[in-house]
């Protein structure tokens, strides 16, 4: 078989690469990542790479103007390798995967329910805890064992378990053959002073590994929120509870699409499932190498992992082919999967370290839903609660300790920043609190308080309904020509609104709303409120009975409820109800890494959880286009935001 | 004890919406139309009344039409060279009490007629015929906005309806109707959601309430028929329980749709057992316009004269006059 030399710049990397191989493909291999919002379908036009030289083939497209085709422009995912081959990515294709620093991820993303940010940073436990007895995913456990002798004659593994149920009411259980063949030398060597660490895998305890002498105090875990768009996680120590590190960073799988369908299609693709698992597994073992290093510990003292994620993510996680997801009647592979060890899914720590994924309520409503159903106390209270989540899919889960159902709607990912002229994610130098006179002076806030360097969902929900408020957006979003400021002007035969301009920003242009980054907004802002409505409608009740809404999500460190249903995004009900939480899917993988009560709770949680298919709804697709309206369409739905 | 019928009752009307100006208000016009002002579903008389009889328009174009079959051609074949003998013979034979002149040549498929040449054209159908005019654009966003706009201008004063704005081209279509005196279609496609949007943004722009007509898009018989007539539906009652902004009346294009389907124009040559296309035609046009009048339809555009004239006969005999 030929092997060709395949060079990219302005990197440098080369990779040999067999004849015919995808560009797309190889430049993963390369560690090379481009967008690629389609997952390689040749559609989107967003993996646009220069050839320098060498051979090639490619297939024509209409997403490479004449002119980009004159000066060697190609879509990646539309061409083979014929021979050696140097490429350059120009920037705007390059897939930005860069960490985000643990600094930036404290005071953002990480913004627990009930713990100011700060305390996340001096690593508080959460008020919560309490209301979870402390049983981590992993116990360690310092015993003494008495030496046999001829009165005392039970085997080491009877002595060890004889020990270990002292005090406690363990009634299952069981260990490994890999560690009854140490046993018996390993417990005379130490001179019967062991560490044991103890897992729960469902009723069963058991015990997960024995070390010489007294490891005890070292024992820790790591929470996951595997995002579609955005990995997050916590260390935690598991006997004191304690956070001690947060990270975030970017779903390496955004290099083979941005959403969860796109991604479905490539692992149904050869080997396509295979990239996408080492690419989620490679982000998580790389956050925890760091965490390790960061605080000097050994891989071997991380002994349990939890994961809330979505259910494909988790299907491509646990390297479970997700395609039934995609098709009808939508089924995925299991929802509820057992504790397992971490190292059979591909998670590095120790070796035979837990791994647990929150379970899922249905094949579109995943983990991180039942995580946040836990972090909020859904499932424990008798008033009426709404969650919210949103993100790339937005999910929505009411109901109380009795009854709970849940939906989910494809919203996009517009409020987590992404596909927007100058979005960007909640991280520091983001707009995230717009306000604006009738005179159009624009005051700001940018999370750290640094120059502007685009906007994140906050900011976004705030200018749309200052914008809709002085009325220079139209009903349907718009952007009202009558109006004469410098700030509206006219790009490219549609208008948009300067928010700053260069000179006082942090970026190479203005920052400014595009008529198109509006139509994106009310997409995404009407598939939420019109999920919400449709599930009411649905359960026979009134949104306004209900007497506590969560909302979580990537918008930023907090979100103007007045806003939000100024825009239509939230129903117009008492603004009290209401409680920005932020990322609730990391609390409540926290929470079960720290608990056995919660992990039972939050499978409790998942089985009481009824799915509607919202596609199955056949208001929905009504309730749908009429929100697609600022704010509604019946503007008799949002009495205070007084349209005339 | 006599048996008592269960009534409903209404809070509010469908808008009248005025077509054509005499010489006393400002136009040229001889006659004028109203139409809507419903305060009861279609026909339902005992309920509330009907104070305008659905309007009956026929369609003529500025070109001769390219893709009429031959027995909808039959009728005008001497006139339809010359868009203001086309319009008299509709007048005075046919008794069309207003018209709807289709610009198709306009569009860059059918000889992209410029804006002035388009305006004399206007001018020229204005002048032959005293009924109000319905003035058509291709649905070219582009081109229409020129058209329509140079259009409106020459036909100052007329009150004429005007169309179509869309959710996506509302803008200049709306400044032209507010500057130059004339009514507008909102189109929507076959939604009640856009249909109320379109007449949101075309009111929040001040032009009032009682000068938009719906144009909700229907199917012909045969094509989809029960989905305009639903939406239609839905839309009505909206309107007759106090929805303002779902308050105005519905014209059709029943000859539009109608004359699309094989079963109207296919010939009997190669569908014998459908029997003589001269009479199904027509009777596929009527039946389209029949349905429509049972689903809010107030002005129905037509094409044939034969459907025209049977859907006023069953109006009349609906309204008893």
């Amino acid at each position: 078989m030929d092997k060709f030399k395949l060079t990219f710049k302005p990197d440098d990397k080369q990779i040999k690469v067999k004849k015919g191989e995808n560009l797309l493909h190889a430049a993963v291999q390369a560690g090379i990542y481009i967008h690629s919002s389609c997952g390689g379908d040749g559609v989107c036009g967003r993996c646009k790479v220069i050839i320098k030289d060498g051979d090639f083939r490619t297939e024509p497209t209409g997403r490479i103007s004449k002119g980009e085709k004159e000066k060697g422009y190609v879509l990646a995912c539309l061409t083979s390798i014929q021979g050696n081959l140097t490429v350059e990515i120009p920037p705007e294709s390059r897939l930005d995967l860069e960490e985000i620093p643990e600094e930036e991820a404290k005071f953002l993303r990480l913004k627990g329910l009930f713990t100011p940010p700060e305390e996340v940073e001096l690593a508080k436990p959460h008020l919560r805890e309490n209301v979870f007895e402390h049983s981590p995913l992993a116990t360690k456990l310092y015993l003494k064992l008495p030496r046999p002798d001829f009165d005392d004659k039970v085997s080491d593994l009877e002595r060890l378990y004889r020990e270990i149920r002292k005090g406690r009411k363990i009634s299952i259980m069981q260990t490994g053959l890999v560690n009854i063949k140490r046993l018996g030398s390993l417990l005379r060597e130490s001179g019967w002073k062991i560490t044991a660490t103890l897992g729960k895998r469902n009723e069963t305890t058991e015990v997960v590994i024995v070390e010489p002498g007294d490891t005890s105090k070292k024992n820790y875990g790591v929470a996951f929120d595997i995002g579609t768009t955005t990995i997050t996680s916590q260390l935690v120590d598991l006997n004191s509870k304690k956070i001690l590190g947060t990270k975030a960073t970017y779903n390496k799988q955004a290099a083979f699409g941005d959403d969860v369908i796109t991604r479905i299609i490539f692992a149904a693709e050869g080997g396509g499932l295979e990239r996408l698992h080492h690419a989620v597994i490679d982000t998580m073992n790389s956050m925890i190498k760091d965490f390790v290093s960061e605080h000097k510990l050994n891989l071997n003292d991380i002994n349990g992992v939890t994961c809330a994620g979505n259910t494909t993510m988790t299907h491509l996680l646990l390297r479970v082919n997700p395609v039934h997801i995609r098709r009808e009647p939508y089924i995925s592979t299991a929802n509820f999967v057992p504790v397992i060890r971490a190292a059979e899914a591909g998670v590095k720590v120790s070796p035979r370290g837990l791994l647990y994924c929150v379970p899922g309520v249905s094949t579109y409503v995943g983990g991180d839903i039942t995580a946040g159903v836990l972090a909020c106390g859904i499932n424990e209270t008798d008033k009426l609660t709404l969650l919210v989540d949103v993100g790339t899919n937005g999910e929505i889960v009411a109901g109380n300790k009795e009854w709970m159902v849940s939906c989910s709607a494809s919203a996009g990912p517009a409020f987590e920043g992404s596909g927007l002229s100058c979005g960007m994610r909640a991280q520091k130098g983001a707009i995230q609190v717009v306000d604006m006179d009738s005179d159009l002076n624009v005051k700001l806030e940018t999370i750290g308080g640094l120059k502007p360097r685009g906007i994140c969902g906050s900011g976004y929900v705030d200018l749309l309904a200052r914008l809709f408020k002085n009325g220079i957006i139209a009903r349907d979003g718009k952007i009202s020509a009558k109006v004469r400021s410098p700030r509206i002007r006219k790009a490219g035969g549609k208008y948009e609104f300067v928010v700053v301009f260069k000179k006082d920003a942090d970026a190479d242009r203005d920052i400014v709303i595009t008529e198109e980054d509006i139509e994106n907004l009310k997409r995404s802002k009407g598939a939420v409120y019109s999920a919400i409505a449709t599930l009411f409608k649905k359960i026979g009740l009134e949104p306004k009975e209900l007497k506590k809404a969560y909302i979580a999500g990537g918008f930023g460190t907090s979100l103007n409820i007045e806003n939000a249903i100024t825009i239509g995004l939230l129903p117009d009900l008492d603004r009290k109800i209401y409680k920005f939480v932020g990322n609730t899917a990391i609390v409540g993988a926290h929470q079960i890494l720290l608990s056995y009560e919660a992990m039972k709770k939050a499978e409790e949680a998942a089985k009481k959880i009824t799915y509607i298919e919202l596609s199955a709804e056949s208001k929905y697709m009504d309730e749908y286009v009429s929100s697609l309206f600022f704010p509604h369409t019946d503007s008799t739905r949002f009495p205070s935001v007084n349209v005339k | 004890m006599a048996l008592e019928l269960l009534k409903e009752r209404w809070s509010n009307a469908v808008n009248t919406v005025t077509i054509g100006a005499t010489k006393e208000e400002g136009g040229t016009r001889t006659s004028i139309v109203k139409a809507g002002g419903e305060t009861c579903l279609p026909f339902m008389l005992n309920e509330g009344g009907m104070p305008h009889k659905p309007v009956l328009a026929m369609e003529i174009f500025d070109i001769a039409p390219q893709d009429w079959p031959d027995i909808l051609k039959e009728p005008f074949k001497d006139v339809y060279e010359d868009p203001a003998k086309w319009a008299k013979r509709c007048v005075d034979e046919h008794k069309a009490e207003l018209l709807c002149l289709r610009l198709q040549g306009t569009h860059s498929d059918f000889g992209n007629r410029s804006a002035d040449e388009t305006a004399k054209v206007v001018k020229s159908v204005l002048d032959a015929v005293g009924v109000p005019l319905i003035i058509l654009g291709t649905g070219d966003e582009e081109k229409d906005n020129i058209v329509l706009a140079k259009t409106s201008e020459v036909a100052k004063g007329e009150r004429c309806l005007l169309g179509d704005a869309t959710e996506k081209n509302y803008k200049t279509l709306t400044a032209s109707c507010l500057a130059d005196g004339h009514n507008i279609i909102g189109e929507s496609p076959i939604d009640i959601n856009i249909a109320k949007q379109v007449n949101i943004l075309i009111s929040d722009m001040g032009l009032g309430s009682e000068r938009i007509v719906i144009n909700p898009t229907i199917g012909a018989l045969g094509y989809g028929m029960e989905y305009a007539y639903s939406i239609m539906e839905r839309a009505r009652l909206a309107a007759l329980n106090g929805d303002k902004m779902l308050s105005m009346p519905f014209i059709c294009f029943i000859g539009q749709e109608a004359w699309r389907a094989k079963e109207a124009k296919g010939p009997e040559s190669e569908h014998r057992e459908w029997g003589p296309e001269s009479k199904r035609g027509p009777m596929w046009e009527f039946i389209t316009a029949v349905s429509m009048l049972q689903a809010g339809a107030d002005i129905l555009i037509m094409r044939h004269p034969k459907a025209l004239e049977e859907t006023r006969k069953y109006i009349n005999n609906l309204l008893g006059a």
